[in-house]
């Protein structure tokens, strides 16, 4: 974890207090939690498609779901860093509960934190609105899909599956990361827990 | 050994295999990973879990790979032992070292600041109350005849509300047990980098190299 260069980025009043920090691991390490209890989904989803090969479409079908945590963290601690925090501690949660992926959940924590952090950055962390929560979507489908490539042999598909595997992960990315996160943002935005 | 320089050496060895394709490799590593595993006396139930749970993406990549992939049987079985290989090698570190150690070399030996290291390590230990917290919301919320599922905003907000007071009585805590932020510590327990851990983590990767080298089937 590399946050030496968070931490003193920002010459103004730093976001990255001792609270924020804490705040933003708590809201990781809960949506681990809540997507760890649909684990049994990814199971059963690869166990069904396993026969006829398909088992990439339950990995992608599910990938909005893992990358939920980036944007979320990312629209209630406005600043550099705080979206890829939160979805690389979501991901750490899920290697120390004892998920199925081992050192690759580290990995995948990494590049999702990296690729919803990218969005934000894109737009300056300026836009928290519709328009860069839809960057954040786009930086995260398609660098998890680049690194899909090369980690999960995507790159040795024929182009349809693969289209279809990039449609799949893009509508999934926008329901849970872009739809879920937005109508959340809202309900905390009416209720004014906190000042967004 | 360290726990920061282990888990940077999985993450090494884990990125290095990601991208070369050597199936003789990646059956060494989950080999030696087990044999240090099972020297480090852990539970059978988890090693049972990590031997069965990534069976089935194991086996669905394998399948999906093999009548759909260009590349063969030969790279199916490279993306199978892959997905062990992951596993395994993150094994000797998860099953092996203490998250608070890693905290503690993480700010003694890598420098990462201390409200980092202290704020995160102290969510970790909230995991057993989180766990209890979800199923709390659940079940609240089921009380008034709602059922709140993973695709829910209501539990995910909840969730919200919930670690934003935590994180303020945690910060309060701390600062009240005499934390400040961003001030130079001294430390209870010293957890230093030996020459042993140096020469360790140097030899075991050039050996991954060597291997990676001349290994290419």
């Amino acid at each position: 974890m590399d946050n030496k260069s968070q931490a003193t980025g920002g010459k103004k009043q730093s976001q990255w207090t001792l609270r924020n920090i804490i705040l933003i691991a708590l809201i990781a390490i809960f949506t681990g939690i809540i997507f760890w209890g649909a684990g049994f989904l990814y199971t059963g989803l690869t166990v069904v498609l396993t026969p006829i090969g398909m088992a990439p479409f339950a990995n992608d079908l599910l990938m909005g779901l893992w990358c939920m945590a980036g944007p979320l963290t990312g629209f209630i601690i406005r600043t550099f860093g705080s979206a890829f925090l939160g979805e690389f501690l979501g991901a750490s949660v899920e290697v120390f509960l004892g998920g199925q992926w081992g050192a690759g959940a580290f990995i995948s924590g990494l590049v999702q934190g990296i690729a919803s952090e990218l969005g934000f950055t894109f737009t300056g962390y300026k836009r928290y609105d519709w328009v860069g929560l839809n960057a954040s979507i786009f930086t995260t489908v398609v660098v998890t899909f680049a690194w899909d490539m090369i980690r999960n042999g995507y790159d040795k598909f024929s182009l349809p599956l693969l289209l279809g595997l990039f449609v799949t992960r893009y509508i999934s990315t926008f329901i849970f990361a872009g739809v879920l996160t937005k109508m959340i943002v809202k309900l905390l935005d009416r209720s004014k827990a906190i000042n967004l | 050994m360290n726990p920061g320089m282990k888990l940077l050496l999985v993450m090494l060895i884990a990125l290095e295999i990601s991208f070369t394709q050597s199936l003789v490799v990646n059956c060494i590593l989950i080999a030696v990973s087990l044999v240090y595993i099972l020297t480090q006396h852990v539970s059978m139930k988890a090693l049972f879990g990590i031997i069965f749970w990534p069976l089935f993406p194991a086996v669905g990549l394998f399948v999906s790979q093999w009548l759909y992939g260009s590349a063969g049987i030969h790279f199916a079985w490279i993306l199978f032992t892959r997905i062990y290989g992951y596993v395994f090698l993150g094994a000797t570190f998860t099953l092996t070292s203490s998250i608070t150690d890693l905290s503690l070399t993480l700010e003694q030996d890598f420098h990462l600041p201390s409200k980092f290291a202290y704020g995160v390590l102290a969510a970790f230990n909230l995991m057993p109350k989180i766990v209890e917290e979800v199923q709390i919301i659940k079940t609240s919320a089921l009380m008034r005849g709602e059922a709140l599922h993973f695709w829910s905003p209501k539990l995910y907000f909840k969730s919200i509300l919930s670690s934003i007071q935590w994180s303020q009585n945690l910060a309060e805590a701390m600062t009240s047990h005499g934390f400040v932020e961003d001030y130079p510590r001294t430390h209870y327990k010293v957890i230093r980098i030996t020459a042993l851990d140096w020469i360790l983590f140097v030899v075991l990767f050039i050996i991954v190299q060597v291997l990676l080298f001349f290994i290419r089937y």
